[in-house]
């Protein structure tokens, strides 16, 4: 048995429970004014936030169950979700958020819930780096028989050693990839995890003014309902 | 009458303050089994599944135990992930997760069962 994550899984059990109260109060609040409600509603989604990185710690015990079953998911659905649960965030920070792709109805073998995680990592991570006034880019393309889903910030660009190590393949724990100052590297910890489990290959790409993280999936080989 | 049973008081404070109507929580299930043997049968039960001494699961197999308790409708609200299943034999009518709810989907229930 890993102890190491099993203390993980207690502890991420034990901050559920407070951080549900605590979006519990804050859905109870009953501000009027506009700025109380801006308070209420960025209290609401810091906890849900907090809620989620705590799930996917939780999930990621789960991977060595092999409770997430791989299947068809389209790629670009599902980064359209994430982009709608992220919007507003990119709206409060007054950052945009772009997104392109060159094969809509692409299917990539994949767990969606996983996926969902892994994108929302990315795409979180490049919120965080990007200056006020700046862009995030999401595109997905087909590469070498793969499909990329790249997310690209144009913050500082990764430490030397941190990119060799994401080169190398996938992250061994959030505390080796303090890459850029303020962030463990949590996030990209679980979507590492995460896109292993999927057969999925991550890495990152470092620009002269940002970087770009990406994830490559398996093309699905069962056809798409709009490609019939 | 609303019977919330929930170890976490404020937990279970936010659920009453969403029901805006009369509700009792319980801290334990013994409780609040001893209240509804005593004949007080409530219109809806909030249910916590990890409680301090009987979980929820222990009092619902108590309350699928005797015709006139079988039938309260008791809704699961819970921070665990819950298998899919059907229970609705011990009179689940629904299962909410703490940290997904709002007050909205608490009132949804209310409004259903206690008319």
């Amino acid at each position: 048995m890993d102890v190491e994550v099993d203390g993980v899984l207690v502890a991420a059990h034990e901050l559920k429970a407070p951080l549900a109260v605590l979006r519990q109060l804050a859905l109870s609040f009953d501000g009027a004014g506009h700025e109380d409600e801006r308070i209420r509603n960025e209290m609401v989604n810091v906890s849900e936030r907090a809620i989620r990185q705590v799930n996917d710690l939780v999930k990621i015990k789960r991977l060595n169950d092999g409770l997430f079953a791989m299947e068809p998911v389209a790629v670009r659905e599902v980064c359209d979700a994430v982009g709608r649960e992220l919007k507003y965030l990119f709206r409060e920070h007054e950052r945009e958020f772009t997104m392109k792709f060159s094969n809509k109805t692409r299917l990539v073998s994949a767990n969606r819930e996983l996926l969902y995680s892994v994108i929302y990592n990315f795409l979180l991570n490049a919120l965080h780096y990007s200056g006020v006034n700046t862009r995030s880019e999401l595109v997905i393309k087909d590469v070498r028989g793969k499909v990329r889903v790249d997310i690209r910030d144009y913050g500082p660009s990764l430490p030397v050693n941190v990119w060799r190590e994401i080169k190398q393949g996938w992250v061994e724990k959030p505390l080796s990839v303090a890459m850029r100052a303020g962030s463990s590297g949590l996030g990209l910890f679980i979507a590492s995890r995460f896109s292993q489990y999927m057969g999925a290959n991550v890495g990152a790409v470092r620009h002269r003014d940002g970087t770009s993280f990406y994830v490559e999936l398996p093309i699905s080989k069962q056809a798409s309902l709009f490609e019939i | 009458m609303i019977f919330i049973i929930d170890d976490d008081e404020i937990m279970a404070s936010c659920i009453k303050r969403a029901i805006k109507g009369e509700a009792k929580i319980f801290g334990n299930a013994i409780d609040a089994m001893v209240e509804i043997s005593d004949g007080r049968i409530p219109d809806l039960i909030f249910l916590d599944v990890l409680l301090d001494g009987p979980d929820g699961f222990t009092f619902l197999n108590e309350t699928a135990s005797y015709s006139d308790t079988a039938k309260i409708p008791v809704v699961i609200v819970t921070s665990l992930d819950l298998p899919r299943n059907d229970y609705s034999a011990y009179g689940v009518v629904g299962v909410l997760k703490k940290e997904e709810m709002t007050p909205e989907d608490i009132r949804k229930y209310v409004n259903e069962y206690c008319k």
